[in-house]
C-alpha cells in the first residue's frame, strides 16, 4: 500500500511585540517605505551586536506551552549560515538542537480535529530575512532584484511537527487549529499579508522526503500536499524514483516545481551566537508565563458549553478566534448565548463570500454587520416581536449595509401584528371572501386551519397565529 | 618639552588650567603625525574635525563648564571600531568607503570624557594578524626599527603611540592584538577581562575572545583611558557588571608566578629578560615563584578554531550590497556577484574564512569548535586554580623579539605560533597587561601580567610596581 | 587529517570567495597544515567537560520598547525608490 506521510514547518511572525528580535525597530513594517524601518543592527551594519527582545522570548514559550512542549531551563541561538541576497548579516539568527541546549521548545504533541493529534518536535525562534522585489515585477528580465529590508529581524516563532499526518484534510485542520491558537495568544495576527508561511515534506510508501517551500498562505498548503502526492504516487507507479529534494511551490500553477537552487550544496555550519549569551530561563519563566497566558481555544470551548452551546457549535466558534470574539461581544449587548451562536454558525456564516475571505483574510470581509446587529436580531425574535422566518429575511437585509434588524422591522412593518384591530378587520375580510370554507368550519373544527391560513397569508406572515386562531374561533361562534 | 611627548594626565591637566589649548596641542600633533607618518604608517586615516573638536574643548573650558578627565587628550582608534562620519575600513578593500552611522560605546564615552580621535589607527585586515602587514592601507611599521614589524593587529595603535602622534589609543585583543604590539613597540597595553568593556561597535572578527583594549606610554595613561571606557553597556548583552573605577596604587606584597610553559620554547634573551624582570617584582617585595599551566598545550589550537570559525562567520556579512567599496550590482548573478566582491578579501582573511568554513563545517563541529569551546573550560579552570595561590602570573608578551617585516608573511602557521603566551587570556576571558620590559639589541621586550577575572586593578598595580622599578627608556628617535 | 583540493574549492563556494588555481593550491597546502595542527585537539581528555558559555537572566533581556535610529544607515549608492539594488536571482 502507498501509504503517505507528511510533516509541516510553520513560521509565524510574531506581531505581538512592538519591536524587531534583535532592535529596536519597529515589527509592523508594512505600508512603510522600503528601508525606512531599519537601523545599523537589523542592516547586519559593522560592529553591531543582536540585543535579544524579552517579550518575543515570552511569545515563544507561551507558544511552546500551548503545544505541549517542554521548554528547558536555558536557551541558546544559534547561526545558520548561509547567503542570500536579502540576508544582511549572511546568516540567520536561530534555535538549534545540539551538546544539551535545545530550542524553547521541544517534545510536544497537539489535538486537533475529531481526536486526532500530532506530535511538536520543537518550537524555535529566529529572525526573518528581508524582503526581494524585482523591478518591474519580472525575476527573469530583471538586471537587478530591489531589496528592502524592513521586514528584516522581525521575530518568527517556528513550530516544526514530526511526520504524523497521512491525510492532506488533516492538515488543513490543524492549520486552522494553529492558526486560533496563535490568534489567542496574541502571537500573530495571521490575517496580515505574509504573517504566517508554511513548508511541508512529503513521503509516500516509504519512499524519499521531499520537502516543499514557499508556500505562502495556509490555504494552499493541502493543494500543494494533494499535488506532491499524486506526483510521488505517479512517478513511483511508472517505476520512477522519487528523489530526496526541495521543490517550490508555484502560487501562480498551483504545483510544486524543482528547485533552481542545489539545496544539497548547502551546509549551514551551525555553531552557538557568542554575542548572546545563554539566556537563563529559570523555573519561573513557564509558571509565570503559564500565569499571563490569555485563554486558549481548548479552554475557551469548554466555556462557551457552559454557555449552552453545543460541542459542536462552540467548536466552529473557537477555530476562528474573529468568530469567537465576535459571539463574545455579541452576548454581551444581548444574553442569549445558545440563539446568537445559532445565528453566528447557521445563518451568518451563510453570507460569507470565500473569495473575498481569502483576499481580505476575514470572516467578514464585505459584510458590515457586527455583534450589536446579532444580538438586536436575537433579542427580536427570543421576545416574539418577530417569527424566526422573517428574522432570516431580515438579517439577508442588514449583512451588507449594516442596518440596525429593529430599525428595518419598524420600518418595513416587519413586525407581528400586536393591535387588535387590524387583525380583526384582516379576518373580516377572509370570512367574507371565504364564505364556503366558515361555513365548513363551523361544522368541522379541522377546517379552522384553512382560515387560519388564509389570515396569515395576508397579513404576509406577521400575524401571531396564536392570537389569529383565538379570534377566529370566537368569530365563528358568533357566525 | 613639545606637546606631543605629554601623557594623558598632563595633557587634561595643562588644558584645564589652560598651560595651553587643546587647539595648540593638536596642532602640534599633527605636525608631528606629517613628520613621522612617511616613516611609520600608523594612521589609515587622519580626523580632519579633529582641531574643530579641540576648539569646541577650550570653548568649553573658558566658559568654566566640565571638560571631562580626558580633556584634549588625543587618542588614535583602530581603524575596526566604528566612529560616526569618519569613515572605518578594517584595513579593508571590503570597507574602503564604509562611513559608520553610529559611533561604539567605546568612542562616546571616550568622546564625554573630552578625548579627541586623531585618526583611525592601521591594523591588520579585519584584525586578523601579528604583524600588522595585512593591511590594504601598507604595513606598518615598528618606530623602534623601521625595517620591523609592529606586531599586530592593533600594530598602528601602538605604533602611534609610541611614534608619539597621540598620547593614547584604543586597540582590540581577541589573541593578543593588544599587547603584542604593545610589546614589539614597548608601551603598555592592555585586554581587560571579556565583558568589562563594550564591544558594541568594534566590528567582529572573533566575538567570544575579543575586547576592546587600551594603549598608552604609561601604567597611569591605560588607567586613565580604561576609567574612561569600562563598564556595562545596554548596547552589548555580553557586557556584566558596573562601572569600576581603577586608581594607580603602591601595593606591596603580591604573590606573583612565573608560568613555566611561557619560558621554554622562547628566544634566551627574551627569557633571560623576563627572569630579570621577576627579580625586580622580588625587589619589589612580591613574593615570587615559578608555576606550571599545563593547558598551554592546546591553546594555540584551541584559539585558532575558535576564532578562524566565528570570523568565517563574521565576515559573511561582507557581501558588498549595503556598504562597502563601489561595484555595481547590475547584470550579476547574486551567487557570482558575491564571490566577486568577496575575492577582495586579502590573503589572510581569506585563508581564515577558510579554515573557519572547515572547522564549521557538516560533521567537523564535534571535532573541532565544541572541543575548542570544552579546552577553553580546562584552561579556565586550571588557572581560577592557579589564581588562589598567586595575584598575578607572569611570562614574556611575545616569546620572540620583533622581527623584520616579510620575515615570516608566507609561513601562516610559524606566524600563528607566536602568539602562544597572549591566547590564553583571550580563552580564559581573563584580563592581561603587557609593560614594557627593557631592550635586546634596542629591540623591546614585554613583560606579560595576567589575573582572575575581573582583577584588573590587581594586574594594574603589579604593572606600576614594576613600571616604576624597572625604568624602561622612554620613546625612540624618529 | 588530509586536505583535498575539491574540499577547499568547496569551501570556497560556501564562503562565496573566487579563488584563483593558484591560491586553491597554495590555500589547499596551508590549511592542510593549519588543520594538522588544529588535531592537536584530539589529544585532549574532554569527555566531561562542559563548553565555556556566558549567561544572562530573561529578566536582563532587552525590554520590548521600540525607538527610531535618526539618519541614513545604508551606504550604498545603487539605490532606487528606496530599495537597495542587487544583483539580480536567475
Ligand atoms: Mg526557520
Ligand atoms: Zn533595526
Amino acid at each position: 500500500m502507498m501509504e503517505q506521510k507528511m510533516g509541516l514547518e510553520i513560521h509565524c511572525q510574531v506581531t505581538g511585540t512592538k519591536s524587531k528580535l534583535f532592535c529596536k525597530c519597529r515589527c509592523d513594517y508594512r505600508g512603510k517605505a522600503p528601508n525606512a524601518n531599519t537601523c545599523p543592527t537589523c542592516l547586519g551594519l559593522p560592529g553591531t551586536l543582536p540585543l535579544l527582545n524579552q517579550k518575543a522570548v515570552e511569545f515563544a514559550g507561551m507558544t511552546s506551552i500551548a503545544l505541549g512542549c517542554k521548554v528547558p531551563d536555558e536557551i541558546a541561538f544559534y547561526r545558520k549560515n548561509y547567503f542570500y541576497p536579502d540576508l544582511p548579516k549572511n546568516f540567520q539568527l536561530t534555535q538549534y538542537n545540539a551538546y544539551d541546549i535545545t530550542s524553547i521548545g521541544v517534545e510536544g504533541g497537539l489535538e486537533y480535529g475529531d481526536g486526532k493529534s500530532v506530535r511538536i518536535r520543537r518550537v524555535q525562534l529566529e529572525e526573518d530575512p528581508g524582503r526581494l522585489v524585482y523591478d518591474g515585477g519580472n525575476m527573469e528580465t530583471s538586471v537587478y532584484a530591489l531589496i528592502d529590508y524592513n521586514r528584516a529581524g522581525v521575530p518568527l516563532v517556528e513550530i516544526v511537527t514530526e511526520p504524523d499526518f497521512v491525510d492532506p484534510k488533516e492538515i488543513r485542520l490543524f492549520l486552522d487549529k494553529i492558526t486560533s491558537i496563535v490568534e489567542h495568544l496574541g502571537l500573530c495576527g495571521t490575517k496580515l499579508e505574509g504573517s504566517v508561511r508554511c513548508d511541508a515534506n512529503v513521503s509516500v510508501g516509504g519512499g524519499k522526503r521531499v520537502e516543499i517551500k514557499n508556500v505562502g498562505s495556509f490555504a494552499d498548503v493541502e493543494k500543494a500536499v494533494r499535488y506532491e502526492i499524486t506526483r510521488q504516487k505517479t512517478m513511483t507507479s511508472r517505476d520512477l524514483e522519487v528523489r530526496s529534494e526541495t521543490r517550490h511551490w508555484d502560487d501562480a500553477r498551483k504545483v510544486t516545481k524543482e528547485s533552481r537552487t542545489k539545496e544539497e550544496e548547502q551546509d549551514y555550519r551551525y555553531f552557538p551566537e557568542p554575542d548572546i549569551p545563554t539566556v537563563v530561563l529559570g523555573s519561573e519563566f513557564v509558571s509565570s508565563a503559564q500565569r499571563s497566558m490569555p485563554e486558549l481555544p481548548d479552554a475557551r470551548k469548554v466555556r462557551f458549553v457552559k454557555h449552552g452551546l453545543s460541542a459542536h457549535v462552540a467548536q466552529v466558534l473557537i477555530n476562528n478566534k474573529e468568530l469567537a470574539d465576535f459571539f463574545e461581544s455579541a452576548i454581551k449587548f444581548y444574553s442569549s448565548p445558545k440563539e446568537i451562536a445559532n445565528w453566528i454558525v447557521t445563518d451568518l456564516m451563510s453570507f460569507v463570500d470565500e473569495r473575498q475571505k481569502e483576499q481580505e483574510r476575514s470572516m467578514f470581509a464585505g459584510l458590515k454587520v457586527g455583534p450589536e446587529h446579532i444580538a438586536d436580531l436575537a433579542k427580536l425574535v427570543d421576545q416574539d416581536t418577530i417569527n424566526r422566518a422573517t428574522a432570516k429575511q431580515i438579517l439577508g437585509l442588514i449583512v451588507r449595509p449594516g442596518e440596525m434588524p429593529s430599525q428595518v422591522a419598524h420600518k418595513t412593518h416587519a413586525g407581528k401584528i400586536d393591535d387588535v384591530s387590524e387583525l380583526a378587520q384582516t379576518i373580516d375580510s377572509v370570512f367574507e371572501t371565504e364564505h364556503a370554507a366558515v361555513q365548513d368550519a363551523t361544522l368541522n373544527p379541522n377546517a379552522i386551519n384553512f382560515l387560519l391560513g388564509k389570515v396569515m397569508q395576508a397579513t404576509k406572515g406577521r400575524a401571531d397565529p396564536k392570537a389569529a386562531l383565538e379570534m377566529i374561533q370566537k368569530k365563528l361562534k358568533e357566525v | 618639552m613639545p606637546l606631543y611627548t605629554l601623557g594623558a594626565g598632563q595633557v587634561a591637566a595643562g588644558v584645564k588650567s589652560r598651560e595651553f589649548s587643546a587647539e595648540e596641542y593638536i596642532q602640534q600633533l599633527l605636525e608631528r603625525i606629517e613628520k613621522v607618518e612617511p616613516k611609520v604608517n600608523a594612521f589609515v586615516t587622519i580626523n580632519k574635525g579633529a582641531i574643530e573638536h579641540a576648539r569646541t574643548i577650550d570653548k568649553k573650558i573658558r566658559d568654566g563648564e566640565q571638560a571631562g578627565p580626558l580633556a584634549g587628550v588625543a587618542v588614535s582608534i583602530k581603524d575596526n571600531i566604528c566612529t560616526k562620519g569618519i569613515r572605518t575600513t578594517c584595513a579593508s578593500r571590503m570597507l574602503e568607503s564604509f562611513v559608520p552611522p553610529y559611533d561604539a560605546t567605546v568612542v562616546t564615552r571616550l568622546q564625554d570624557a573630552g578625548a579627541i580621535v586623531i585618526g583611525k589607527a592601521n591594523l591588520d585586515e579585519f584584525a586578523m594578524g601579528s604583524t600588522t602587514e595585512f593591511s590594504r592601507y601598507g604595513t606598518t611599521r615598528n618606530p623602534w626599527d623601521i625595517s620591523r614589524v609592529p606586531g599586530g593587529s592593533s600594530g598602528g595603535s601602538a605604533a602611534s603611540v609610541a611614534a608619539q602622534e597621540c598620547a593614547a589609543s584604543l586597540g582590540s585583543d581577541a589573541g593578543g592584538s593588544v599587547r603584542c604590539p604593545a610589546s614589539f613597540c614597548s608601551v603598555v597595553g592592555m585586554k581587560p577581562t571579556y565583558g568589562l568593556i563594550s564591544r558594541y561597535g568594534l566590528v567582529s572578527y572573533a566575538n567570544s575572545l575579543e575586547q576592546v583594549g587600551p594603549i598608552g606610554r604609561t601604567v597611569s595613561d591605560v588607567v586613565s583611558v580604561l576609567n574612561a571606557i569600562a563598564g556595562a553597556d545596554e548596547n552589548d548583552h555580553t557586557t556584566v557588571g558596573g562601572k569600576p573605577v581603577y586608581t594607580l596604587q603602591e601595593r606591596k606584597g603580591l604573590r606573583v608566578g612565573l608560568v613555566r610553559e611561557f619560558i621554554e620554547d622562547t628566544d634566551p634573551a627574551v627569557a633571560k629578560m623576563i627572569l630579570r624582570a621577576m627579580d625586580t617584582l622580588e625587589g619589589q617585595g612580591c613574593k615570587c615563584k615559578e608555576t606550571s599551566l599545563e593547558s598551554v598545550a592546546y591553546a594555540l589550537a584551541s584559539y585558532y578554531t575558535i576564532a578562524t570559525a566565528e570570523a568565517s562567520s563574521n565576515l559573511a556579512r561582507y557581501d558588498n550590497v549595503r556598504y562597502g567599496f563601489d561595484m555595481s550590482p547590475e547584470g550579476y548573478e547574486w551567487n557570482s556577484y558575491f564571490a566577486k566582491a568577496r575575492s577582495s578579501f586579502g590573503e589572510e582573511a581569506k585563508r581564515r574564512i577558510i579554515t573557519g568554513s572547515y572547522v564549521l563545517s557538516s560533521g567537523y563541529y564535534g571535532k573541532y569548535y565544541l572541543k575548542a569551546q570544552q579546552a577553553r573550560s580546562l584552561l579556565k579552570d586550571e588557572l581560577k586554580a592557579l589564581f588562589k595561590s598567586c595575584d598575578v602570573l607572569i611570562g614574556p608578551t611575545m616569546p620572540i623579539l620583533p622581527f623584520k617585516i616579510g620575515e615570516k608573511i608566507d609561513d601562516p602557521l610559524k606566524m600563528y605560533l607566536v602568539d602562544i603566551d597572549t591566547v590564553i587570556a583571550n580563552l580564559a576571558g581573563m584580563p592581561a597587561i603587557s609593560v614594557p620590559a627593557g631592550f635586546v639589541d634596542g629591540l623591546p621586550v614585554g613583560l606579560q601580567l595576567m589575573a582572575d577575572e575581573f582583577q584588573e586593578q590587581t594586574i594594574l598595580d603589579a604593572a606600576y610596581l614594576f613600571e616604576q622599578a624597572a625604568n624602561v627608556r622612554g620613546s625612540p628617535e624618529l | 587529517m588530509m586536505v583535498t583540493k575539491e574540499q577547499v574549492k568547496h569551501l570556497g563556494w560556501l564562503a562565496r570567495i573566487e579563488l584563483s588555481d593558484a591560491e586553491l593550491e597554495r590555500y589547499t597546502e596551508q590549511i592542510e597544515g593549519i588543520v594538522k595542527y588544529l588535531d592537536k585537539l584530539d589529544a585532549m581528555p574532554l569527555q566531561q567537560v562542559k563548553p565555556i558559555a556566558t549567561r544572562k537572566k530573561f529578566a536582563d533581556l532587552r525590554p520590548d520598547e521600540p525607538a527610531e535610529f535618526e539618519g541614513d544607515a545604508l551606504g550604498t549608492k545603487y539605490r532606487k525608490d528606496g530599495f537597495v539594488k542587487g544583483p539580480r536571482m536567475a
